[in-house]
């Protein structure tokens, strides 16, 4: 025995390619089969592993703090204040719906209600003006009571049978605040389709946050204090037996999850962010209506929370940007320059995202713009009306596109015929083969720069919604996970 | 080995809540004075008026109010045109899309429009309850907003907004004074069914006729509807009785209120129907018999008919009407207060508060002025007498006819 | 405006039987047209376990090409063809439009995400029915469009007077009941059972009962199930356009944001009646019609939407997977 430790071991063989004996060849190469994708959301996702969530909660807060001081009032109210109210009330949709996986279609409801309590008791609807130390916490119990009260029925009932019984409690809030309005000590309870007006501004130990600046660190405070908190609930054992939940509840159940106990807290915290969240709301408009709570106000939150991700925080306040910055800037108070320089970045972007080589994208481009110059010059010379259209709100960019794209002049229905065409040749050229449709591309974004210029620009708002409704599909197409969330696989 | 880890997290957590704490605290103490500076400020800046000046015009454009929104901006539209081909001076109108029934966007477009150095003016918004919400960003940022459609008598006759808001409309306690007055003395009426429309236009008319009526005796059931969602009316037609003599229904979709007429005819019973100036829409109201109460328009005023021929496409629109009104009245206060080549807010607002628009260039049908005290229904802000509603009604061609 | 409990059966007393039996009219007709609109959530849903939030919007489609076509022969009130061939006509187009419509939307938004979670499919739905409702605003614009279904064929419409539409063809208890109302209730019922025989007995309807009963097996049984779901939201979407037409010739006015509450009311009496059940969709539809009328009768506008949520939330409590749904089995 001790001759043969002595001998010294045979050199390895160098078999480069051929399995190794006592090595597991999937572990030892676990490196190289990771996926590792390349170029900018490679570098994003490494980046990310090393920025750790409390630092990126230290650098959204320390920006954030910033803003003030470099957007004026209007802008501070638009892109601070509503995308502050939107991380809000997406993190609280996010408890339910992406935590708990529970499908909740009434959630406005209980931003409305706690919106309406604390106009109840802090304003001079009944003349009462509880100062909001005591008024906020008792609102958030309520609010959160409330949601505990709708988490019952959820035991009973399975995802799209709940979904229709929120969306009934959600309705029914409105009708209640808005018609029914039933007279308690004398008043309307609610105000009618007046609703409460006049309400007290949030004061704490003296201090009114009655300015937006002030109004928008109030927002800043809470939401670091909630992003902090549901981080600590995610990385508890509480966070995933929520992550099970969601994942699979029938599995949840059957290794001991208490699973009727986390959908109630998981309705009991979402409603209670929401209550809150209403109770700053209506300090900030001074008034609350039945209109602040409905339909529109779900659906911008749900896009909020399904473009950054359901279960991702991050991702919450990456939504609420994306959604609160993207929709103003296409809305009619911005100069058409802005929305137009959007809209021409968007079709840029899109023929990127297609071809995926620099050299293609530039010759489409090119094979575009000389389109377009071709396409005005053969019309102008046979029929001069129609190239000679003015363009809306030009300015210089505005005059090179006069050169470029067909306006016709005094043809109402060219717009519209431009953009069933338009829709009919996105369609078609989704079916063509990758290799074929770049002979599609030029003319199918030339004509989208036409509709543009005579049918979206006329009807900005209304352009709006319809690259909101297509960008949905697009999106679930391409990322359903939306921006910052995992991506799941649903075993039916 | 969770444990260990958490620690450092936690630390970081913490650090970032501190940081975020003590910058709410020093910057609410900067902030505290710097704020009180800035209304004068943006009150009394002097703009240079040059060529083109600016002012806002805040509609709900899109949303459930859309239709409504949309002929505001229509005859808004129309007002810039015809003022800029008239005038040296052009305006420029700055667009805001409230989205009507969400108030906050109606706030967001009030803070926008004021920190908008340029807006000298502002028409809009259009509901009552956007003016509630929009009353403290236009009042630190000085600007006046002149509405059209916002009829709230508590607007004005509170005198919280006086040479703030001024609107080219006249109130819900004007417009129902006269309803309840014709209702009770001309078509001598005691049974009434009045149905609201769940919205603020309508609960503040019907409130007002019911509380009328009543005092004069008639005996008066009130309903109540969402003409928002419902097109069927017939179940709501059933809790009529066979024996009403008057339905008041002061809506604002002319179409709904059609439909209503029709269902109602058809059930056997044979009210009259009686409506507001937002039934005033002979493109969506065609039923013989209806009464309205709405302004003296005259219907082949040749500015209507080029709007018809323009942009209204064969409508009229009538609903947007006082806001082109509205465009006028800042338009010219604007012309004035630019007269030596630059204008303030606070000029601007004050030769709003003394417009005089003699009758024969006013499109209402009466002169335009504004009330400057609170002399019930009047408040500041509201048109002078004689701003009065008259009574129309639909004779067998589907045309309205004054009779009261 | 209180509304205290006895005042209700005050009303009850008032309205007498001619006011029950006006109710139960106004509810059997309204719950036809949900009947039809909930079929197509139903049966899309039992396919592809999809709520189809564009439905709703297709039902609007239809309405659309209905006013379409009627302006096409001249408008109402008087059109240049007789009335039962220009409303068949309208049907027929409509109905046709709606089914391509329906299909195009299967195949370009729902078909590339057939394997995907529930909850992305239900987010493409929504973006669909913003794309649709929107379109249809930007190309047509706001106001309302009407069919003047009370005038529609009269002799006198200058003179207001109603047209065969609108004329009672009898009476019940002192109320009228009108042809538009009979004949969409009969309509209504004819296509449901074309429906369920279509389901029952033929070799499409087997296909599709097995596709919604299991995919893959029925892939396996050498089922073409891309066409078998196209099929499905081409019927689906059939029955909404005419509901778009019946609802146009009963209330006259149409625009781009009708489809919404339809579609809301329509997917309600889908799940109550119970989804995935084609009976249980006609079920739930008229009984979403029936709670409507009579909660809006007898309690009037300030309680009633609170009242049909009242009841429709108690059913489901009660029967969680809805009136005529299966009792759901988990597989594990």
């Amino acid at each position: 025995m001790g001759s043969q430790s002595d001998r010294p071991l045979p050199p390895e063989p160098v078999e480069p390619d051929g399995p190794r004996v006592g090595v597991d060849e999937w572990v030892a190469s676990a490196d190289r089969l990771q996926d590792r994708p390349a170029g900018v959301a490679g570098a994003l996702r490494r980046a990310g592993e090393v920025v750790t969530p409390p630092i990126q909660l230290a650098i959204f807060a320390g920006l954030a703090a910033t803003v003030p001081f470099w957007l004026g009032t209007g802008d501070l109210f638009t892109y601070g204040i509503f995308v502050l109210l939107y991380v809000l009330l997406g993190l609280g949709l996010n408890t339910i719906v992406g935590f708990a996986g529970l499908l909740d279609l009434g959630y406005v409801a209980f931003f409305g209600f706690g919106a309406y309590m604390y106009a109840i008791l802090s304003s001079d609807h009944y003349g009462i003006h509880w100062p909001a130390i005591v008024t906020v916490p008792l609102v958030v119990v309520t609010t959160a009571s409330l949601g505990l009260l709708l988490g019952i029925p959820s035991r009973r009932l399975l995802g799209d049978y709940l979904a229709i019984v929120t969306l009934f409690f959600g309705q029914a809030f409105v009708v209640f605040v808005n018609a029914t309005n039933p007279v308690v000590a004398g008043k309307g309870l609610t105000g009618g389709p007046n609703g409460i007006a006049d309400i007290d501004p949030l004061s704490f130990f003296g201090l009114e946050a009655t300015t937006r600046t002030q109004q928008y660190y109030v927002l800043l405070v809470s939401a670091v204090l909630i992003l902090t908190g549901l981080h600590f609930v995610n990385q508890s054992r509480t966070g995933r037996a929520l992550r099970s939940l969601r994942e699979d509840p029938l599995a949840a159940g059957a290794i001991g999850i208490p699973v009727n106990r986390l959908k109630l807290m998981a309705f009991a915290i979402g409603a209670g962010i929401a209550g809150f969240t209403g109770c700053i709301f209506g300090t900030l408009l001074t008034a609350v209506t039945a209109g602040n709570f409905d339909i529109p106000i779900l659906i911008t939150i749900y896009a909020v929370v399904i473009l950054g991700g359901f279960g991702s925080l991050s991702g919450v306040v990456l939504g609420a940007l994306v959604i609160t910055v993207s929709f103003q800037f296409l809305a009619p108070e911005n100069p058409q320059n802005n929305a137009r320089v959007l809209f021409y970045l968007l079709i840029v972007l899109v023929i990127v995202l297609l071809l995926r080589s620099w050299w293609r994208v530039a010759l489409v481009l090119a094979a575009t713009v000389a389109l377009g110059v071709a396409v005005q010059a053969a019309v102008e010379a046979v029929a001069p009306s129609w190239a000679g259209g003015p363009v809306v709100e030009g300015g210089r960019l505005g005059d090179l596109i006069d050169s470029w794209v067909l306006i016709p002049e005094g043809h109402q229905d060219f717009g519209n015929v431009a953009y069933v065409a338009l829709v009919v040749a996105v369609l078609a050229v989704t079916q063509l083969r990758p290799s074929r449709r770049i002979f599609a591309l030029p003319a199918v974004a030339y004509l989208a720069a036409v509709v543009w210029e005579t049918s979206f620009v006329l009807q900005p708002a209304v352009a709006r919604w319809i690259l909101f409704g297509a960008l949905l599909v697009v999106l679930m197409n391409v990322r359903p996970q939306g921006l910052l969330g995992t991506p799941r696989v649903e075993i039916v | 080995m969770q444990r260990r880890g958490h620690r450092p997290r936690t630390y970081a957590a913490l650090g970032a809540l501190l940081t975020a704490l003590l910058a709410l605290a020093a910057v609410i103490g900067a902030t505290a004075t710097r704020s009180a500076a800035a209304p004068a400020a943006a009150d009394s800046t002097a703009i240079a008026c040059g060529n083109r000046v600016s002012i806002g015009f805040a509609a709900p454009v899109t949303g459930p109010a859309g239709p409504l929104g949309q002929q505001m901006a229509r005859w808004g539209k129309f007002a810039e045109t015809r003022w800029n081909r008239a005038h040296k001076l052009d305006i420029r109108l700055v667009q805001g899309d409230t989205q009507l029934p969400d108030t906050a966007q109606a706030v967001r477009v009030a803070e926008t429009l004021a920190s908008n150095q340029s807006v000298l003016a502002v028409v809009g918004p259009a509901g009552s309850q956007e003016v509630e919400v929009s009353t403290a960003p236009f009042r630190r940022g000085g600007v006046a907003n002149i509405s059209g459609t916002a009829t709230a008598t508590s607007l004005t006759v509170s005198g919280k907004r006086r040479g703030y808001f001024f609107r080219t409309v006249p109130n819900d306690d004007q417009q129902s004074a006269r309803a309840a007055a014709f209702i009770r003395r001309n078509l001598r009426a005691s049974r009434i069914v009045v149905i609201d429309a769940q919205n603020s236009y309508s609960t503040g008319l019907a409130d007002g006729v019911q509380r009328l009526l009543r005092a004069a005796g008639a005996s008066v059931q009130r309903e109540s509807v969402n003409e928002a969602t419902i097109t069927d009316f017939s179940s709501l037609i059933a809790r009529i009785p066979n024996d009403t003599q008057i339905v008041y229904t002061p809506w604002q979709l002319a179409a709904k209120a059609q439909q209503f007429g029709e269902q109602l005819r058809a059930s056997g019973r044979n009210a009259t129907l009686f409506g507001g100036d937002g039934l005033y829409s002979p493109d969506d109201l065609k039923l013989p018999g209806t009464h309205v109460t709405a302004f003296p328009v005259a219907l082949g005023n040749r500015t209507i008919r080029a709007y018809q021929r323009g942009p209204g496409g064969g409508s009229s629109d009538l609903f947007g009407l006082p806001s082109y009104v509205a465009v006028d009245v800042a338009a010219r206060a604007v012309e004035k207060a630019c007269a030596n080549g630059q204008a303030t807010r606070a000029e601007v607002r004050r030769f709003i508060a003394r417009t005089n628009i003699p009758k024969a260039q006013s499109l209402l049908g009466f002169p335009i002025r504004f009330q400057q005290t609170v002399k019930r229904p009047l408040g500041p802000g509201d048109m002078r007498t004689p701003a009065q509603y008259i009574v129309y009604r639909i004779n067998a061609n589907g045309q309205f006819v004054k009779v009261g | 405006m209180q509304l205290p409990l006895f005042s209700v059966l005050d009303t009850v007393r008032e309205l007498g039987w001619s006011g029950a039996v006006e109710l139960f009219r106004n509810g059997l007709a309204l719950g036809s047209l949900y009947a039809l609109i909930a079929l197509g959530y139903t049966m899309v849903y039992g396919i592809l376990k999809l709520l189809n939030f564009a439905h709703g919007d297709v039902y609007m489609v239809g309405a659309f090409i209905g006013f379409g076509v009627l302006n096409a022969f001249g408008g109402s009130p008087s059109p240049s063809i007789a009335i039962l061939p220009l409303i068949v006509l309208m049907f027929v187009v409509a109905m046709l439009g709606s089914g391509v419509l329906g299909v195009v939307i299967e195949r370009f938004a729902y078909r590339p995400l057939r394997s995907s979670p529930r909850l992305t499919l239900l987010i493409t739905a929504l973006g669909v029915s913003f794309f649709l409702q929107n379109s249809m605003l930007l190309l047509f614009g706001a106001q309302f469009r009407s069919y003047q279904s009370f005038q529609l064929g009269s002799d006198n419409p200058a003179a207001f007077e109603p047209g065969p539409l609108v004329e009672p063809v009898f009476t019940i208890a002192d109320v009228n009941f009108q042809r538009i109302q009979l004949a969409v209730f009969a309509t209504s019922i004819a296509l449901m059972v074309a429906l369920t025989l279509l389901v029952a007995k033929t070799t499409l309807g087997k296909a599709m009962r097995a596709t919604a009963f299991d995919h893959e097996a029925a892939a396996m049984m050498g089922i073409d199930v891309n066409r078998v779901i196209a099929a499905t939201f081409f019927i689906g979407s059939v029955l909404a356009g005419a509901a778009g037409v019946m609802f146009g010739l009963m209330f006259s006015q149409i625009n781009h944001f009708m489809g919404f509450y339809a579609g809301l009311k329509g997917f309600t009496a889908a799940v109550v009646g119970g989804i995935g059940s084609i009976p249980g969709a006609m079920l739930g539809g008229l009984l979403v019609g029936l709670v409507e009328s009579y909660a809006q009768g007898y309690l009037g506008g300030q309680w009633s939407d609170i009242a049909v949520f009242g009841i429709l939330i108690f059913v489901l409590l009660v029967r969680p997977t809805g009136l005529l749904g299966a009792r759901a089995i988990q597989k594990v």
